[in-house]
């Protein structure tokens, strides 16, 4: 049965089809549709000769094309994934390696604590090469507060160069004759910075985002900082802040899974009062508190930081000591 | 619906004079023709020129609606589904199983809902490696926060023997693991879409043996819908209870035991209650509420609404 034949209402679908290079059915294998650029064209097809088409699918094969896959093939590929380094060896042992792609991680704490520096630090290993254990990527970081300075991440940037010559040295001259070495001005210059002053500011930027990342692929970190700054004020209809809130989520999930990238996501601390006491809680409400994957807790403890995973699928809670230095975020200098 | 010129092929009856009569009386569809007043109908039929014929074309379409609707079932029918068909499936957790009876049942719609991080994805993970364990269907996962970890699935599905170590049982594993889909849905339409394809598939005759699913899992199905509730509109009210009647639809026909995740938002006096509002409590069949003790890590699983237990019990497990 060819495709002109069938009983296609119009021209535009028929063209799409033969597009496609359907010309019969015996040719629309499972994995020929498998790279079918749109959904939409498949189930057409299934809408057209249904008896044809479920002789040869299963609800697997149906699912695989629409774009899911199995817990086997998630696994293989989870195994095989980079993960982005903290530059803290503890804080990357309880995060199972480090900052994962295709999550998003929400990292909150009081002020001081070196959330923004996390931020820092991040984006530039992002962008370790491939060769030196990293992913070799770009960053994207979207200020609200105003709290990114220059200075600071070039003396970041320097300090990783300083660590990644030393590591090439560690590990041989073989590396360092094949490849070019990145100087501290490259770090900057792969950090696409983003300055927000509103809300509507910030959800224009999230819609432009996809746009964005598609024609930058080696993006692979987003990081926000912070994200509740400008939800905090100004909003008089809470009901419709949860709103906005929860679309913008799906929004960096959908990225974040889109592309393999990492989103990492800084929130503030506010007050709650619980039966007559003060507790700290993360800002934005308990709707907010479902909109990441994994969450990380930064706090005090006497006068050393600490972060804390509150909330993860496949890590367990756990702390760990890290101080924050002039060369970065690193190992806590006192052992305990 | 279907529009009454659509059946003018297969019932000569309803030909273009019966068409015009009934647009008239604004009837286009057999929706209108249901809603609309049929003894007014038969009345002004009684004046019009051709007036047999068109109280024929009234009762042959009355006929065609009632070869549409359900067949009837009597109760030893439906025991008789329930035994067969309606299964209990277990979630892995003894605590759990013992709470529930049993544990999920097929073909109803069971909702769990709890503050962030207390184990709901834990929970789901677990009843989704148990249920592909019993190798009786698939398993499809729809996760809206990215968050299904395949780690933890090798995790509850190797610990009873320890890592597989002998080329059999990585085979094993492998094949258990592979029927379990995961979907990542980040809009409320694509869910949909989902489920109506999901719905097309499952209903068609030429469906092949490995088709059957028995769990599905959506986590969580909140924060699909807070996004389109409130704001004026009811629109969003109206998805939500369209997403509950094709949900409780594809459980009940095809047996499938499906599995909802919600999150809690501030009630009166401070109190967390779930999320949806007070439209979304009467769609599921059982809604269940978990927390989490954070010092002790014990979780801790009761009762909001059960059609056959009684609702306020309480049981505490552990997961690791």
């Amino acid at each position: 049965m060819d495709p002109w034949k069938l009983p296609i209402s119009s021209a535009i679908q028929r063209k799409r089809l033969l597009s496609q290079s359907y010309t019969s059915h015996a040719s629309a294998s499972p994995s020929d549709l498998a790279c079918a650029d749109r959904a939409s064209d498949v189930i057409y097809l299934l809408l057209i000769e249904p008896q044809v088409i479920t002789s040869k699918f299963s609800v697997f094969s149906f699912l695989f094309v629409i774009g899911a896959q199995n817990a086997w093939d998630i696994l293989l590929e989870e195994e095989s994934m980079t993960r982005i380094t903290t530059s803290c060896a503890e804080l990357d042992k309880i995060l199972g390696g480090g900052i994962s792609c295709k999550e998003v991680t929400e990292i909150g704490g009081v002020p001081g604590i070196g959330k923004t520096q996390l931020g820092i630090q991040l984006a530039v290993n992002v962008q370790i090469p491939c060769y030196y254990g990293g992913l070799g990527g770009k960053a994207i970081y979207i200020d609200t507060e105003g709290s990114f300075m220059v200075e600071r991440v070039l003396q970041i940037a320097e300090a990783c160069t300083e660590d990644m010559a030393e590591y090439g040295r560690f590990l041989g001259k073989s590396i360092q004759a094949r490849q070019v070495e990145m100087g501290p001005k490259d770090f900057l210059e792969n950090i696409y910075y983003f300055r927000v002053c509103s809300y509507t500011e910030q959800i224009g930027l999230e819609n432009y985002l996809d746009k964005f990342i598609s024609e930058h692929r080696d993006v692979k970190i987003i990081v926000i900082d912070s994200v509740a700054f400008q939800f905090r004020q100004d909003f008089d209809d809470l009901a419709q802040r949860t709103r906005v809130l929860s679309a913008m989520a799906l929004k960096l999930m959908k990225l974040a899974k889109k592309f393999s990238l990492a989103v990492v996501l800084l929130n503030q601390v506010t007050t709650k009062v619980i039966e007559g006491s003060f507790q700290l809680a993360l800002a934005l409400g308990d709707s907010w508190s479902h909109s990441c994957t994994n969450r990380l807790i930064l706090y005090w403890n006497g006068d050393e930081r600490y972060a804390y995973i509150d909330k993860s699928p496949s890590l367990r809670s756990a702390s760990a000591p890290y101080s924050v230095t002039s060369r970065g975020i690193r190992n806590s200098s006192s052992n305990s | 619906m279907t529009a009454l010129k659509s059946l003018e092929q297969e019932f000569p009856l309803l030909d273009i004079n019966f068409q015009s009569f009934c647009a008239s009386h604004s009837i286009l569809t057999i929706a209108d023709f249901l809603t609309h007043d049929l003894h007014s109908l038969a009345a002004a039929a009684e004046s019009q020129p051709a007036s047999l014929r068109l109280k024929e074309g009234i009762s042959q379409v009355l006929s065609i609606v009632d070869t549409l609707h359900q067949p009837w079932l009597d109760g030893l029918e439906l025991l008789q589904d329930a035994m067969d068909n309606k299964r209990v499936l277990s979630t892995g957790i003894a605590a759990v199983d013992s709470f529930l009876h049993g544990g999920l049942r097929v073909g109803q719609l069971t909702e769990l809902a709890g503050p962030s991080s207390s184990g709901k994805t834990q929970l789901c993970l677990r009843l989704a490696s148990s249920v592909a364990k019993m190798d009786r269907g698939s398993v499809v996962y729809v996760d809206t926060g990215n968050s299904f970890s395949s780690r933890r699935i090798h995790h509850f599905l190797c610990e009873n023997g320890g890592p597989p170590s002998k080329q059999d049982d990585t085979g094993i594993v492998q094949r258990v693991m592979s029927r379990i889909l995961r979907h990542s849905v980040f809009d409320i339409n694509l869910l949909f879409n989902v489920l109506h394809q999901l719905e097309f598939i499952l209903g068609s005759q030429e469906c092949m043996e490995g088709c059957k699913v028995q769990l599905l899992i959506v986590d969580s199905v909140s924060s699909l819908i807070t996004p389109i509730l409130g704001g004026g509109s009811s629109q969003g009210y109206s998805l939500m209870a369209s997403l509950g009647v094709l949900l409780k639809k594809l459980a009940h026909e095809h047996d499938i035991a499906i599995l909802v995740t919600n999150h809690m938002v501030g009630g009166e006096r401070g109190n967390p209650k779930p999320a949806l509002g007070e439209s979304w409590k009467s769609i599921p069949h059982v809604r269940l509420l978990l927390s989490c003790d954070y010092e002790t890590n014990t979780c801790n699983i009761s009762t909001l609404k059960h059609p056959s237990l009684a609702a306020g019990r309480s049981a505490s497990f552990v997961i690791d």
